[in-house]
């Protein structure tokens, strides 16, 4: 295994405190929630997975090495990097289609589930994940508000939608980029945006 | 088609910005060398961005110094010619033939003459770049291909359009194991929402000459800025997260920099219409 300080990146003399503040920047950077229904999610499950080794190693040399063992990850290695899809199928076409998207194969949902003859709120929802999962976001948009307005009490459809309507407000950002160019009016926009065109002479 | 992929310089380190500077100067300078003395006027930020992304993650920032093009009077820190950038010099080739065969197409008989002396001009450079990263060409080629079917066929998808603009930038990434998927990706939503942006910023030109536009086939001819705004955001939202999962090294607070604040930056301009202004601009400025 990495030397568990450079998984953090911080020195090993730093403090207990600096660790944790190093470790749960990294938690909240691979956190399950920033890679749902992402292509990349298994490499953000193993980037987190390795953190958490990490921190846990460090807390547990710290405290004396000894066969105590810290729960360290304060709730940040629960939660899911895929979305359950597996559960809340009465169809079992569904489930099958549900199960092809965990894996990734596309191609084989899709089909599969243009040969449903009834288009349902599930399907819409489905037929959402699929196209937000190739990236195809106008068409994610579409499907999961059908599905939404086809059935508003389903949870696992509102929700999707609402990440939908979030757009790029909320995933991870690194410190000093929160979004404080939204407050820029018109005429600075153009000020900064000029900046750059003599920035290569 | 391109220049939208920019940092902003007044939230840039003074060392991120000499690497950005840097990076652009030594591709201009391996595109020279490659190319010939008319390549470097094809240079221009997305392709910067794209030598950027390339770079080997363990490669340290060294520059050296070298004439500058524009001015050979002045000696300018580079960064030294490397694989990365050489790669990213052939495929900006590629990328320049094929744009300049598009306006060919695009502007008809006269209108595209001078499109086609340049393009003229710029064959035997093409050649060689195609041969040498003959997978990007074909690549290249083949989506441009659909995206002008979809075209003409007048597509009311936005993301089925999109795709293909998205799967032609994708291929720039050579593929190797996880790093290259994480590329493929960022670069596929780079792709994608470079073509939104594009389709945005003509959409009154479109609309005047009656040309296909693929936010007017999706949105009708009032267009839906609130909707096309959403979409694009979430191209950026899952570059920002597919950034996070690479290994950039010293060039993540630039590639980080051009992500979370120039793209939206200039999506905003594009919306609302200075972006007009600031695109006219040259990127070389003779004073100083």
């Amino acid at each position: 295994m990495n030397d568990p300080y450079s998984v953090l990146g911080v020195s090993p003399n730093a403090s207990d405190e600096e660790v944790k503040k190093a470790y749960r920047e990294l938690a909240r950077k691979y956190h399950p929630d920033n890679y749902q229904n992402n292509p990349l999610a298994d490499l953000a499950e193993e980037k987190m997975k390795e953190i958490n080794e990490a921190y846990d190693a460090i807390t547990k040399q710290r405290t004396g090495g000894g066969g105590y063992q810290q729960s360290s990850s304060g709730g940040y290695s629960r939660g899911s990097y895929q979305q359950s899809y597996s559960s809340g199928s009465s169809n079992a076409t569904y489930a099958r289609v549900r199960n092809l998207i965990n894996a990734g194969d596309l191609g084989t949902a899709e089909r599969l589930l243009y040969e449903v003859p009834q288009k349902d709120a599930e399907w819409y929802f489905l037929s959402g994940s699929i196209a937000y999962r190739k990236g195809w976001m106008d068409e994610a948009m579409q499907n999961y508000t059908r599905a939404y307005q086809m059935d508003p009490g389903n949870m696992e459809y509102r929700q999707a939608l609402a990440i939908m309507q979030r757009g790029n407000m909320g995933g991870y950002r690194p410190a000093g980029y929160s979004s404080g160019m939204d407050a820029m009016d018109c005429c600075s926009t153009m000020l900064c945006l000029n900046c750059l065109c003599n920035g290569c002479n | 088609m391109f220049g939208y992929v920019r940092p902003v310089r007044g939230e840039m380190k003074c060392k991120d910005f000499d690497l950005y500077r840097a990076t652009y100067c030594g591709l201009c300078r391996c595109l020279r060398r490659r190319y010939g003395l008319l390549a470097p006027m094809f240079l221009n930020f997305d392709f910067t961005f794209l030598a950027l992304l390339l770079w080997e993650p363990e490669e340290r920032f060294t520059p050296c110094r070298g004439r500058c093009h524009a001015n050979p009077l002045l000696k300018k820190p580079m960064c030294p010619d490397s694989p990365a950038l050489e790669l990213a010099a052939d495929e900006s080739m590629v990328l320049t033939w094929w744009k300049l065969r598009d306006a060919v197409r695009d502007e008809g008989l006269w209108g595209g003459l001078p499109a086609r002396a340049l393009s003229a001009l710029l064959r035997p450079a093409y050649r060689k770049a195609a041969r040498r990263c003959p997978d990007f060409d074909r690549a290249v080629r083949g989506c441009l291909e659909e995206l002008s079917a979809l075209e003409r066929e007048n597509c009311p998808s936005l993301d089925r359009t999109a795709d293909t603009f998205a799967r032609l930038l994708q291929s720039a990434a050579p593929a190797r194991g996880p790093e290259g998927r994480v590329l493929e990706q960022f670069l596929y939503h780079l792709g994608r929402w470079i073509y939104l942006a594009d389709a945005r910023d003509d959409l009154e030109e479109d609309r005047a000459r009656g040309r296909y536009n693929p936010v007017l086939a999706r949105f009708g001819p009032g267009g839906d800025d609130g909707a096309l705004a959403l979409t694009m955001d979430h191209s950026l939202a899952q570059m920002g997260a597919a950034l996070q999962l690479g290994e950039f090294g010293c060039r993540m607070p630039v590639l980080e920099n051009v992500v979370y604040l120039g793209l939206p930056l200039v999506q905003r301009a594009v919306f609302d219409g200075s972006w007009a202004q600031i695109k006219k601009q040259k990127i070389w400025r003779s004073d100083r």
